[in-house]
């Protein structure tokens, strides 16, 4: 009687043993694994991110402050400079260099995986695109999101008085040279449409001549 | 009263100077936040109020805001993103271009010239009314381009630290794409050294800069 249980523990264990290393994820592992291994959870760092995140978006007056306040406006006082000094183009130029090496990469991909790739490269997965857009509508084939500059240059305007660029300069200066430009370096075409909201689109193969 | 203290000892004056110093620092503050603040109400300085007003909570599009916490916190490859990420990135690849050019002092001018705007009008008033301190509050926690570009600001009166966000984003991108020329020095004594020494002028103050992995901001 004695032995008999000794060896159905026995063989319980060894079964219990073989279900588990061979049964696939259970909900139940996949979460402890997800917790363990997603990368959000695993920051320490996030404290910083949400006390910016209250003081921007507690404060309303004289207009609603975003996540992307600082970085448009920082964009929009280059291109002020840029424009006013004329050195648009050369600033253009400059930008593309600086991320021709990321650009080339991309196209590596595009070749790889397909065109699609290169929008999830240049909006859904880059940070300069998803902390500047403030949402970022996918469909297949194209991208599109509310313009962050708009309301932006219309505050500064209003409220600094020291901007004289038009939206319209954005638009044509900064916004549509550079992605034509990073599409021509990845060896795709794409249609640009700016306004409140802005939509870049992949050229069919039918249309793309 | 004020007479009978100054002819006490001197250690008793000091702690009472002191004391006296306190509150009246205290009451310049107060001066100082109700004119930041409130003289709103006579149409002088509307801009003022747009900071922590107690809105936070009837905000609508907090969702787009936590998504794009998410999505940088969760970017690990090749380093750690923070929200300051995109905004470092495009500072540092200015600072490169107008660098390239020479045009380094007038791109500080400019930079001081059109978002100083308001230092100029309304917190010069403000640190007459309530001290040096009043400066480097409109300067650091005060506004979005500081608290969206340090990853935290420590405030003591009269000075102010934070951590350098261009210095471990600057060897990132020099490793990879490896396309910017400028080096840390060029980030503190081209931008951030000029830019905060433009900003205190305009506000009616001196400071002192302290660059390094952490800044410091003194005012004297």
């Amino acid at each position: 009687m004695t032995d008999l249980s000794r060896r159905s523990f026995t063989k319980k264990s060894v079964l219990l043993s073989c279900l588990a290393a061979l049964a696939p994820a259970t909900p139940a592992m996949a979460m402890f694994d997800k917790v363990q291994k997603d990368p959000f959870l695993a920051r320490d760092d996030l404290a910083d991110a949400l006390k910016s995140m209250y003081m921007t978006y507690d404060a309303t007056y004289p207009y609603d402050h975003k996540f992307n306040e600082s970085l448009v406006k920082d964009q929009l006082r280059n291109l002020e400079f840029s424009i006013t000094k004329g050195i648009n183009d050369k600033q253009l130029d400059h930008y593309i260099m600086t991320i021709e090496p990321i650009l080339k990469r991309i196209k590596e991909l595009v070749e790889k995986e397909g065109p699609e790739k290169a929008l999830v490269e240049l909006f859904d997965d880059e940070p300069c695109s998803y902390q500047l857009f403030e949402n970022i509508t996918v469909a297949e084939g194209e991208r599109s999101f509310p313009c962050p500059y708009k309301s932006n240059l219309e505050h500064c305007k209003k409220w600094l008085k020291t901007f004289t660029i038009e939206w319209s300069d954005v638009c044509n200066k900064w916004c549509i040279p550079i992605w034509k430009r990073s599409a021509d370096i990845i060896g795709i075409e794409i249609d640009v449409k700016t306004g409140e909201t802005c939509s870049v689109r992949l050229q069919s193969p039918d249309t793309s001549s | 009263m004020d007479s009978n203290v100054k002819n006490n000892s001197g250690h008793t004056q000091m702690t009472t100077d002191s004391t006296v110093i306190d509150r009246r620092r205290f009451g310049r503050k107060l001066l100082a936040a109700g004119f930041v603040s409130s003289a709103v109400l006579l149409g002088k300085t509307e801009q003022a109020r747009a900071w922590m007003d107690g809105t936070f909570s009837q905000r609508q599009d907090l969702p787009d805001a936590i998504r794009s916490i998410k999505k940088t916190y969760s970017d690990i490859d090749p380093y750690p993103h923070t929200f300051n990420d995109a905004l470092v990135k495009n500072r540092l690849r200015d600072i490169d271009f107008i660098a390239g050019l020479g045009l380094d002092k007038e791109n500080v001018e400019h930079y001081v010239y059109t978002l100083g705007f308001l230092i100029n009008k309304y917190l010069k008033d403000g640190v007459e009314m309530g001290g040096k301190d009043v400066a480097l509050w409109g300067m650091f926690e005060r506004t979005s381009c500081s608290y969206q570009l340090y990853e935290h600001i420590t405030i003591k009166e009269f000075e102010r630290s934070f951590p350098c966000p261009f210095k471990p984003m600057l060897e990132n991108l020099k490793k990879d794409p490896g396309t910017l020329k400028i080096q840390w020095k060029d980030v503190c004594k081209k931008w951030c050294i000029p830019v905060w020494t433009g900003f205190a002028e305009r506000a009616g103050v001196k400071i002192k800069v302290k660059t390094g992995e952490t800044c410091t901001v003194k005012v004297l």
